[in-house]
């Protein structure tokens, strides 16, 4: 496990982030050499004033050996405590986690595990990031993230976050800054804080616009961006967030999504555009978001490999989704619809199957939630995936794959049903259960469902979850 | 005795007791707006936003105090560090502060907090788990910015006018 963190770290260390990562690096170690050294000072001369304060006499600390004049790190760790203590009570060092277990419960289709055969235990989350704000503009903050979800995400710890906030204006209630670092890819509602059990409306957030398959692509990426937020005293806030950014595309989970079968390369990455626009009534009753991507990613092959029967060369993929989200909150309930239109597009393959493949998907959900007591909620569900929304019961597709009359059109689509339970029970833990029922496969992982024949268009799922943070 | 006068006598005694009665209802019912205006008043007013002395401001926008208490801004007009404090989302007090004050649902503020911490975009307010806590963090922390009971606010802290 460790060994796994460390060459991750050493992977991400290399790759482009590289100078952004070093400077932050550098900065904390400065900040923290700075400190100690500070804190040192100190200790030694509090030391001294004790010495000379008591009447026992004591020899100089360069009459004895080094091993005991070390004693004195006591002191300096007493010190970090007292300074940690400081800040974190003035709240400018901010520590906060979560953990979450979930057991599901599947018919036919697995999810995150062996679901199906009498359910599992597939889907553990944590996470722990560090904040802290050195000055009163600039702000320093880490995530690192460990999830194990079936085939997809083997909990091997990774960093989810990491940058530096700084405030380049800030007048009344109007804000303009600038991040860099790695960042949460700001879509939708919920896609910033999609593995925080307390965030999300539900275990799985609807699948239709927060795919778990490519989630390692979608989630967090080397990144700069703006932001600002602007409030009026009447018409309300408008917050926006623009950044180029560098997908993290070398996953298993992604390449087996967006791969047809043949084809056994790479994904590099390309410098590709994500933004975001929320505008908030003052009361936040009333939020509307329109949030777009510009994926770009190059596809290196392998030598000889062929799709359809033709060669294949190096080409690129391009993932543009548009997203509109909008929310209604009233004191006992909530209303949440979102929208996605995705274009996906292979081009410059010199293969007549790859380069034909140009299409739009679709996705969206409603959701309602209510709030019985502050300790009580549930919320209703309907979710819809097309994968191509000029095909969307997939017959065309069947056709064109030469896997008609099999009953796979169930892949290109689905329809899922969901009902939930939320029980707070402090506000540090939480229960939760919820119920599916799903038409169609069309955010089924791949890698938990390798042969697509076993698959089966209806299924239901069933899961329950427990999740502490602090 | 003319049976008019009496009867004029009974009318006139009648329309007395009426009006009396009449006047000691509308009395009573003057006396129960006054009394529940006054409540209402005491109670929009029994509490106040409080300020670390070391903070050179004696009034904040509606706006401005939304921003601060939603995390969003973080420095005062001299450039320091504001440091907010809150209760626990389902104290009473909180509660009405949140809704009077700043005219959101506790839930919304938490979901807004939320969303900041777990994306590293921001920081949490600082949870305090009583008045008393309250008073005394605002005394000792500068820049330090939060809510109390009028009953709970002494000398050692500023009082924050809303414009």
């Amino acid at each position: 496990m460790k060994m796994l963190t460390c060459s991750q770290l050493s992977n991400f260390l290399t790759g482009f982030s590289d100078k952004i990562v070093k400077q932050f690096m550098l900065l904390l170690l400065f900040g923290s050499v700075s400190f100690c050294a500070s804190a040192e000072n100190q200790g030694t001369q509090k030391a001294i004033a004790n010495s000379q304060g008591t009447s026992l006499k004591w020899l100089p600390a360069s009459a004895l050996p080094s091993f005991i004049t070390e004693v004195k790190r006591p002191t300096w760790v007493n010190n970090a405590a007292d300074w940690y203590q400081k800040k974190s009570v003035q709240g400018d060092f901010q520590i906060h986690g979560f953990i979450g277990q979930s057991y599901i419960v599947t018919s036919h289709n697995d999810v995150f595990g062996n679901s199906d055969k009498g359910g599992s235990f597939g889907l553990t989350e944590a996470g722990l990031n560090a904040s802290f704000r050195p000055l009163p503009k600039l702000l320093v903050s880490a995530q690192v993230l460990s999830r194990r979800a079936g085939e997809g995400s083997s909990g091997t710890p990774r960093l989810d976050f990491a940058f530096l906030d700084y405030r380049l204006y800030s007048h009344e209630a109007n804000q303009f800054g600038i991040r860099a670092g790695r960042l949460k890819n700001p879509f939708g509602f919920y896609n910033d804080t999609r593995d925080v059990p307390f965030t999300r409306p539900s275990i799985l957030l609807p699948q239709s616009i927060y795919f778990d398959r490519t989630r390692n692509l979608g989630m967090s990426g080397d990144s700069v961006q703006v932001y600002s937020d602007l409030s009026h005293p009447k018409w309300g806030s408008f917050s926006t967030q623009f950044g180029i950014w560098w997908p993290i595309v070398h996953d298993r989970d992604t390449r087996t999504s967006v791969f047809l079968p043949g084809m056994g390369g790479n994904l590099t990455r390309e410098p590709s555009y994500i933004g975001r626009g929320i505008y908030e009534t003052n009361d936040k009753r009333i939020r509307l978001a329109v949030s777009g991507i510009w994926l770009n990613t190059d596809y290196v092959r392998r030598p000889g490999e062929s799709v359809g029967g033709q060669s294949v060369s190096d080409g690129s993929l391009e993932f543009s989704p548009v997203y509109f989200s909008a929310q209604y909150n009233a004191e006992r309930w909530s209303l949440t619809s979102e929208y996605a239109i995705r274009h996906f597009a292979y081009s410059n393959f010199n293969n007549k199957t790859l380069d034909g493949i140009h299409f739009y998907g679709e996705s969206y959900y409603v959701q309602g939630e209510y709030r019985f007591t502050p300790k009580w909620e549930g919320f209703v569900r309907y979710d819809a995936l097309f994968t191509d929304r000029s095909d969307k019961s997939g017959k065309q597709w069947a056709s064109e794959n030469g896997l008609s009359g099999r009953g796979l059109e169930h892949s290109r689509y689905a329809k899922d049903i969901t009902v939930g339970l939320r029980w707070n029970v402090t506000p540090e833990f939480m229960l939760r259960a919820e119920y599916h029922h799903v038409i169609g496969t069309g955010w089924l992982s791949r890698l938990d469902n390798p042969t697509l024949g076993d698959t089966h268009k209806e299924w239901d799922l069933f899961a329950i979850q427990g999740s502490y943070r602090f | 005795m003319n049976p008019y006068s009496f009867r004029s006598f009974l009318q006139i005694t009648f329309i007395y007791y009426c009006l009396s009665t009449y006047r000691f209802f509308a009395c009573r019912t003057l006396l129960t707006f006054f009394l529940l205006t006054a409540s209402q008043a005491f109670a929009v007013n029994h509490y106040e936003v409080v300020i670390n002395k070391s903070v050179g401001e004696s009034n904040i926008s509606v706006n401005s105090l939304r921003s601060v208490f939603s995390m969003h801004l973080k420095t005062w007009p001299d450039g320091t560090k504001i440091r907010v404090f809150v209760l626990a989302d389902d104290d009473p007090l909180h509660q009405i502060f949140s809704k009077e004050k700043l005219n959101v649902f506790p839930y919304q503020l938490r979901s807004t907090w939320d969303r900041l911490v777990f994306s590293g975009t921001g920081q949490a307010p600082i949870k305090v788990g009583s008045v008393e806590e309250m008073l005394e963090k605002i005394i000792s922390t500068p820049g330090a910015i939060g809510y109390l009971w009028r009953a709970n606010i002494n000398e050692n802290v500023n009082v924050l006018t809303i414009k």
